[in-house]
């Protein structure tokens, strides 16, 4: 599915924008042979079904909203309605990708809808990646790594010290920059 | 969902293994049924071929 292809989108899921081709560019730069890989919050399944296409990783994409699970299946890759990695096992995968929710919100105009999730990451952009980054190594495969999207909005260096609290070192793999924000891809190794 | 995936999933509460109950299947996929945690017995439904694993505190959860 291309940026422009809108067919199929749903009212209520985030739609592929810069963040995601970032990081679906930068993803599939690096993802090896026979790779079993996760995506989480795939929002309409972009990355996922990029990763799908252009490795031969197989590919399975998780999201907490009923609507994006739907949009994403139809990029045909493996779709799963979960809590970050909540049902995966130990020691399954060897790449998680995120593109997390991360603008920093003020808490009074927080979870009014599905878009908002998709996009709000609490008043300091790190409340869904504080707990991936909790959570994360369980499912890693021993030699897993992580590819996380961060936005200077969020702040890169608070991000990278607590990927490295959970034990992780963090390298930027790619960078892009806007007019209110640069994006960048971080590697995170264990 | 492909059955093999059951291969990757656990009980998102208690991380035990997930059995498929009542399977009903279309061209290979399995597109109904419910996967159960052979541990704590909790059922997590598959709606229209996607398992709906989120735990039971959150599957009621639908913002407006």
């Amino acid at each position: 599915m291309g940026l422009d292809d809108r067919r199929d989108r749903e009212p209520d899921v985030y739609q592929p924008a810069e963040d995601s081709a970032l990081l679906a560019r930068a993803a599939c730069d690096r993802v090896g042979e026979n790779e079993l890989v996760l995506e989480v919050g795939t929002g309409s399944g972009f990355v996922a079904g990029r990763i799908a296409d252009e490795t031969d990783a197989r590919v399975i994409a998780s999201d907490v909203n009923p609507w994006a699970v739907r949009q994403a299946r139809r990029t045909d890759v493996e779709t799963v309605r979960a809590d970050l990695v909540a049902p995966f096992r130990d020691g399954t995968f060897d790449a998680v990708v995120f593109n997390p929710p991360y603008l920093p919100t003020d808490p009074e105009n927080e979870w009014d809808d599905w878009m908002e999730r998709a996009l709000s990451g609490g008043e300091d952009g790190r409340a869904v990646i504080d707990p991936f980054l909790e959570t994360v190594d369980r499912v890693l495969a021993p030699d897993g790594v992580v590819y996380l999207l961060v936005s200077s909005l969020t702040g890169v260096d608070d991000v990278v010290g607590r990927a490295g609290e959970e034990g992780f070192s963090a390298v930027a793999i790619a960078d892009e920059s806007f007019p209110f924000e640069t994006l960048t891809v971080l590697e995170l190794l264990r | 969902m492909k059955e093999s995936l059951l291969d990757i999933l656990c009980c998102p509460l208690d991380k035990n293994d997930l059995e498929l109950e009542d399977a009903a299947y279309d061209e290979g996929e399995v597109i109904g049924g419910a996967l159960v945690c052979t541990e704590c017995g909790e059922r997590y439904p598959i709606e229209d071929g996607i398992p709906n694993l989120l735990p039971p505190d959150m599957r009621e959860e639908t913002p407006a």
